[in-house]
């Protein structure tokens, strides 16, 4: 510990959680649902003893967890000696026997707990359904996901063997009959296009998903205004997830329970009504801040959580594939407890280790941007750190090979220095914060947090591809010295949170609060402050000021599109329909300009009169269709305000509108002031394109603080005991595990990804501060010679005289700070070069590699690297060196 | 946030029902890509609509009307609803009792479904998460208002947030939770005010174990009690636009709870040489010229100015003069020969003062455009034709007309060279085209210097082989230029970093020049070149390192 702190004093790993997590803590249940014996529970790991007790790995015996609760304290000094999860894999199963499990009586909150897995009523959609639910006491968190199942032909629906009471014969036979719903009928939800087959689905989110996995082309070619992939990326998730396009299934909605044995697979897998729903419970620390802090951390990170989830599934899947062949029934139920007890090992493992690792306390590049202060010592560290790695592994080019993998694969660097086209608000040296991604952050809401994700796995290339970097050593502070360097070059955005302040007064999430009186049934209370006096005002004066207000926000487009709508929806609008507008005048029909205002003539008094009646609000409410004076020059004219909307109409509109009140008012009068709860939602859309009543958006005071939870933080790991699946970067001292998971891992990563959208391909660098060696793994599996795992990294000259230059110049005593100015420079001088050899790939079907170092100045060696970088801003480049 | 918020009820007569929904309209796309009416399957969506199965009785008003009542209610049908507006933004919040996006209605109304008969929660009143990529995903609040005419005495409520980004929601539940649970605290204390004050007035539990249960009265006393809406439970006139603001102000506070700070590369010196000259024209322009300078005589900062906006400005001149024109420096080099276009460039780059004279200045102009590229902007200093001759200090390019003398100093310099562009004779009598400007001109380069220029610099070198593989685009070979000369400017900072700011001794320069790749063949040129070059640095990134040595000075000797 002390030479931790003394040698390094740059790596003070830290981790998440100041309390215990146990394991335990955990809690699996497996769920089916069958149309016709309802439901059953397959797994509760609360309902399971394990047999054998000598050993200390039980998981779920609750006299035993306690060897599962591993401190922190020692967690982060010493690897501890790991009970437990880590040894239920595969290691352990050779050697002992393996363990075998009992039922006990179920637990007494299983059937809540199946309610609220399937609801009350089952829902006979065919995709995956995602649930949390929150459980007051004792507190928990309850993650579901219900799926369809799907079988083949020739093993159908014996997923009965894993049923707590079971009789295999009785409930094959029940389970496969197809006989009307007795138990509950299921609320019909048809997916949309999916009645044909089960492809259409692929067919129809297809569209979307190549959107997503290929970047537009960047609009600009000109250096300075071409608009960087990671604002296209955000860009395209705002658009992507836009409630504005309703639902579309994006990708991946098929995803089912597979039981079908893909050993026989003689038939195409069919499809029965019965849904499995798989459960993870998380008890919740008892201590009110643990919990708040677990709490942030889960939903800050929950990409993760349910990647692992999957995981998790697919364990349970092949579980019940496998124990299927087995003939005898006590076997098979054990083979198939000891399979899923050994997943939610895995799990719960992962799930402490993401929670409880110890993290880079200061990532160089996150501690640079966000505090200037500190800039100049933060260099020099740096700066020396790399002097050292430089020295340490110098024969064998290590830093440089790793610093090209690194660069290669994590790309969020790439926008870091694509040269601004701003004046730089501060100084020079300073980068300027993008006002792009800032602008289009406030107008087209995207999570920052998705984001940073993606920056932080490099998925900014095209195709996707997701990157993370492992690195193996017995030397701790070697590691730590090479982890710390790699967090100024893989990169992401910092996040900054806020929030109201505690215990502020006026609070507009409640509508209520300004209300004082005591409500009696005749008395009204007005609330204070009073809402419609802006109201009256902002619709009967300043209709104008507002306009060019939004005219200012989005230069030329809001207006115009505002414009649009009305044009096409007046068609069908009546809006207003009432009793007793039948004070509209012909005159006003041809004026088609009048305001009803309270101060107008009796046209306005008497609608006046009837908003009073349906509204008290209304009272005070100025109501215009059309503007007084300026409908003749409607070119730029728009509403946006509801009072606003008129203005865009020509007359003709405007007659046909008013002719529409009076058709409206004439075929409604037999029934009163009549309501249409459910009209149709066309019918809605015309009608409210009319003018709602203005409100001024509440606004209050907030804090901005630096979010805690948040993956610059979280990902970039430090030395840890174990490998991590999910983190950015870390380090850990054995590569033992690594290479038992690491294939699983890419290939999970590409099916589940936690970006939340399609990768093309997952990769990992290794790292080996032992042996000096970088390696590369990919998803994509290729032969690999010697049992090795990955291919060895060509050292780019570009990077290496990067390095070379840098770090002489360090030697050379040049401010640190320089010297880290003239790494950026250098960076991005590779984006140039990328720039260069994009555009020279343009059009080319064979590259001349001769040719490109000539004339380009690139060398071989430089080529993966700066098609990588090219194809952040040009896509076509990835197709051209494929 | 990319989300709407709607308040649904579950009616004891009518089942669950969607009573108010603020949704946010984002301004448009602020980059070109399709608007939302280019996404497919809008259609299909209209027709499924009919299909839906939680929209029970699909959507015919005739049939719906008989189905309400004034617990299923918030704005009469003839209420517009409310707008607020972000005006930073231009986000617009619309309040209605059904979302105005007709592709949404359905989602609402499954989430309505969903949130209030079909989803379990524990004690039935709290937070829940459901969804899938079909219908959307939502945040599910649900909780009791207080009725002392309804069945228990309470009526049951659920607030959604409805969103298509599952990670998002998720990512927000702490907040929504947070505020959400302060909007119904709220609805259910005042609830709770009116609830008690008509217990006063008529306990209701007595009046209903009094009154006499008789079957055939039961359906139909109810169904009177059925009809209170929530402005008459909590007695809140401006109940809607009250909720409006909340709901409104939950998206807005939700999408930006978290903001993220993205740095974007620092400006190229090109780009602040730019600004630093616009800058400076603006301040001539307000006429605060001299404010700075004082003494010095306000002449060189006037035709200054007229440079930066030459340099600026003078493509879209330069159509405006007809006649032949240089495209590129390709097309320079072939005119010229290799030999003279690299003497030329030659010139250039080491900084020495190139002219041009002859009787056609687009021609000329056209000549210096091109050869500008070579070099960073702030070395630029063009006077492109003038009726005298100026002085070297004052301009690396000038332009003259046929008859102006050269003077001596300069035409014995070797730190200058002459272009003497003569109209050839015999060509005048068949239109040429344009493009063949040696039919036209005749070119003539002389200079007095002895130096050699073929060995270096290295970065003519390596333009000369660009510029001659045929196979490389003009688009290339500019991109590769920009590739050199970011790559020499970056030594350039370096250089006077180390020599200027620093004041290092000539030893240690010559390592940083061997370190920048300077030294070898061509080193006399590479080193004219960078010191030529620094002069084209910008005043923010030369004030800028001579501050952060002091600044660093200081946080040393703190």
């Amino acid at each position: 510990m002390n030479v931790l702190i003394t040698v390094t004093c740059v790596s003070l790993s830290f981790s998440w959680a100041s309390a215990e997590f146990d394991l335990a803590q955990i809690r699996l249940i497996v769920y089916q649902d069958c149309e016709k014996r309802g439901r059953q529970v397959l797994f509760d790991s609360k309902a399971i003893h394990k047999l054998d007790t000598s050993e200390p790995v039980t998981c779920k015996n609750p006299i035993v967890t306690v060897s599962f609760i591993l401190k922190t304290a020692d967690e982060t000094k010493t690897p501890p000696n790991r009970s437990g999860a880590c040894h239920i894999g595969s290691q352990a199963g050779d050697k002992d026997k393996p363990p075998s499990y009992q039922y006990t009586r179920p637990a007494s909150d299983v059937n809540m707990i199946g309610e609220m897995m399937f609801g009350s009523v089952s829902m006979s959609y065919k995709g995956s359904t995602l649930k949390i639910h929150h459980i007051r006491s004792p507190p928990q968190l309850m993650v579901s996901k219900v799926f369809s199942t799907r079988f083949g032909s020739s093993t159908s629906g014996s997923t009965n063997t894993y049923t707590f009471h079971e009789d295999p014969k009785e409930s094959y036979q029940r389970c496969n009959d197809s006989v009307f719903p007795a138990h509950s009928n299921p609320v019909d939800m048809p997916s949309r296009g999916h009645s044909e087959d089960g492809d259409s689905g692929i067919a129809r989110s297809a569209s979307l998903s190549s959107l997503l996995a290929t970047p537009l082309p960047s609009p600009g070619s000109s250096f300075s205004s071409g608009l960087s992939s990671s604002y296209q990326r955000r860009w395209l998730r705002s658009q992507a997830t836009s409630l504005q396009h309703g639902p579309m299934p994006r990708w991946n909605t098929e995803e089912m329970f597979n039981l079908s044995d893909e050993s026989c697979n003689s038939n195409p897998a069919m499809i029965q009504r019965k849904k499995i729903a798989i459960s993870i419970i998380i008890s919740l620390p008892e201590r009110e801040e643990e919990n708040h802090n677990f709490q942030e951390f889960f939903f800050s990170h929950f990409p993760l959580f349910e990647s692992h989830m999957n995981k998790l599934k697919t364990a349970i899947e092949r579980a019940m594939i496998v124990c299927r062949r087995i003939a005898e029934s006590s076997q098979r139920v054990q083979v198939y407890l000891c399979r899923v007890m050994e997943a939610l090992g895995e799990f719960r493992m992962t799930v402490w280790n993401l929670y409880m690792a110890p993290r880079i306390s200061e990532p160089v590049w996150l501690s640079m941007i966000s505090q200037s202060t500190e800039r100049n010592l933060l260099c020099q560290r740096f700066l020396k750190e790399m002097s050292l790695l430089m020295e340490h592994g110098a024969k064998s080019q290590f830093l440089a090979a790793l610093l090209t993998a690194v660069l290669t694969h994590h790309l969020a660097w790439v926008s870091t220095v694509m040269p601004s086209s701003l004046p730089p608000i501060k100084s020079a040296c300073q980068k300027p914060a993008s006002q792009t991604v800032d602008l289009l952050a406030k107008s087209h809401p995207y999570n920052p947090l998705w984001a940073q994700l993606g920056d932080l796995y490099g998925a900014l290339g095209s195709p996707v591809r997701v990157c993370r970097t492992v690195v193996v050593g017995r030397k701790r502070e070697l590691v730590q010295r090479v982890l710390y360097v790699l967090s100024y070059f893989i990169r992401c955005s910092d996040l900054q949170e806020h929030v109201q302040p505690q215990g502020q007064m006026d609070n507009p999430a409640s509508p209520c609060t300004s209300q004082t009186t005591d409500p009696t049934p005749e008395k009204t209370c007005p609330p204070k402050p009073d809402p419609l006096k802006p109201t009256a005002c902002v619709i009967g004066t300043s209709e104008k000021a507002l306009n060019s207000d939004l005219g200012n926000a989005i230069p030329g487009t809001s207006v115009e599109q505002n414009h649009e709508i009305l044009l096409t929806d007046t068609n069908s609008t009546s809006p207003s329909p009432s009793s007793e507008s039948t004070a509209v005048r012909p005159e006003f029909t041809e004026m088609g300009q009048e305001c009803f205002g309270e101060d107008s003539d009796s046209v306005g008094g008497g609608l006046e009169h009837i908003l009073a009646n349906q509204s008290p609000l209304l009272h005070r409410v100025q109501f215009h269709i059309g503007s007084p004076s300026e409908t003749a020059n409607d070119g730029q004219a728009g509403g946006l305000t509801g009072a606003g909307c008129g203005r865009g109409l020509d007359r003709k509109l405007h007659q046909r509108l008013l002719s529409d009140i009076r058709r409206k008012e004439s075929s409604d009068s037999a029934l009163g002031d009549s309501d249409d709860e459910e009209t149709s939602p066309r019918e809605l859309y015309g009608a409210t394109e009319q003018n709602e009543y203005e409100l001024p958006l509440p606004s209050c005071q907030v804090e901005s603080r630096a979010s805690v939870n948040h993956f610059g933080h979280s990902l970039l790991g430090g030395y840890c005991p174990q490998y991590m699946p999910d983190f950015a970067l870390h380090g850990i001292s054995s590569d033992l595990r690594l290479k038992q998971c690491l294939m699983a891992d890419l290939e999970h990563t590409v099916l589940h990804p936690a970006l939340d959208e399609p990768v093309a391909e997952a990769l990992c660098i290794v790292a080996d501060t032992d042996r000096l060696s970088v390696q590369v793994v990919t998803s994509q599996r290729r032969v690999c010679e010697g049992g090795r795992l990955g291919r060895d990294v060509m050292v780019s000259n570009l990077v290496h005289t990067l390095i070379t230059s840098v770090l002489q110049l360090f030697a050379l005593n040049i401010a640190s700070d320089f010297c880290v100015m003239h790494l950026e420079d250098r960076l991005q001088e590779v984006y140039f070069k990328s720039r260069s050899l994009a555009e020279y790939l343009r059009g080319q079907t064979r590259v001349h590699v001769k040719e490109l170092g000539l004339a380009l100045g690139i060398e071989s060696s430089d080529i993966p690297l700066l098609a990588a970088v090219a194809s952040t801003h040009s896509p076509y480049v990835a197709q051209i060196l494929l | 946030m990319n989300a709407l918020v709607a308040l649904c009820h579950f009616c004891e007569l009518h089942g669950p029902r969607t009573l108010f929904c603020t949704e946010a309209l984002h301004p448009p796309s602020p980059s070109p890509p399709q608007p939302g009416s280019a996404i497919p399957g809008d259609r299909d969506r209209e027709a499924d609509r009919e299909g839906e199965g939680l929209t029970m009785r699909a959507n015919s008003s005739a049939t719906q009307r008989a189905d309400m009542c004034e617990g299923c209610r918030s704005l009469p049908a003839s209420h517009p609803g409310f707008v607020s507006v972000d005006s930073e933004t231009g986000i617009r919040y619309l309040s209605h009792q059904h979302p105005r996006q007709p592709q949404l209605f359905s989602v609402v109304r499954q989430a309505c479904v969903r949130s209030l008969s079909c989803e379990v929660c524990p004690g039935r009143e709290g937070p829940i998460f459901f969804g899938d990529e079909q219908h959307g995903f939502v945040f599910s609040h649900t909780f009791f208002i207080k009725d002392s005419l309804a069945r228990g005495f309470q009526r049951w409520y659920s607030i959604v947030v409805v969103a298509m980004d599952r990670i998002y929601l998720i990512n927000s539940w702490p907040f929504l939770l947070r505020h959400l649970r302060q909007t119904i605290q709220s609805l259910q204390d005042t609830a709770l005010k009116v609830f008690d004050n008509e217990q006063c007035v008529c306990p209701q539990r007595a009046v209903r174990m009094n009154s006499a249960f008789s079957p055939a009265v039961f359906p139909h006393q109810r169904s009177g009690n059925a009809a209170r809406s929530l402005t008459s439970l909590t007695q809140h006139p401006n109940l809607w636009a009250s909720l409006h603001s909340s709901f409104s102000w939950l998206l807005k506070a939700c999408g930006s709870r978290l903001t993220e700070k993205l740095l974007e590369g620092a400006p190229t010196e090109d780009t602040l040489v730019l600004i630093e000259r616009q800058t400076e024209q603006e301040e001539e322009m307000s006429g605060w010229e001299g404010a700075e300078g004082g003494g010095s005589n306000p002449q060189p900062s006037q035709s200054e100015s007229v440079h930066s906006k030459d340099f600026q400005f003078d493509d879209g001149r330069q159509e405006d003069l007809l006649g032949p024109k240089f495209k590129s420096l390709r097309h320079l080099r072939q005119v010229l020969g290799a030999n003279d276009f690299r003497q030329l460039t030659w010139h250039v780059l080491m900084g020495n003062q190139v002219i041009w004279r002859g009787a056609d200045p687009g021609l000329i102009q056209s000549a210096f455009n091109v050869l500008k590229a070579l070099l960073p902007v702030g070395c630029v200093r063009a006077v492109s034709y003038s009726p005298h001759y100026e002085e070297a200090y004052r301009c690396n390019f000038l332009g003259l007309s046929p008859d102006v003398p050269i003077p001596a100093h300069v035409s014995s310099s070797e730190f200058s060279m002459l272009v003497d562009v003569h109209n050839v004779e015999r060509g005048c009598v068949n239109p040429v085209s344009d493009d063949d400007i040696l039919s036209l001109y005749q070119f003539n380069i002389s200079s007095a210097n002895t130096q050699p220029t073929d060995k270096g610099p290295t970065l003519l070198n390596k333009i000369e082989v660009a510029l001659s593989n045929g196979n490389l685009s003009v688009e290339v070979v500019s991109l590769c230029l920009l590739c050199l000369k970011e790559e020499w400017m970056n030594k350039v900072k370096v250089l006077f970093k180390f020599s200027k700011v620093d004041g290092r001794g000539k030893e240690d320069t010559q390592k940083v020049l061997a370190l920048l790749g300077a030294t070898g063949p061509g080193e006399e040129d590479n080193v004219r070149l960078l010191k030529f070059w620094m002069t084209g640095l910008s005043k923010l990134y030369k004030s800028h390192l001579m501050t952060a040595v002091r600044g660093g000075e200081r946080t040393l000797s703190q």
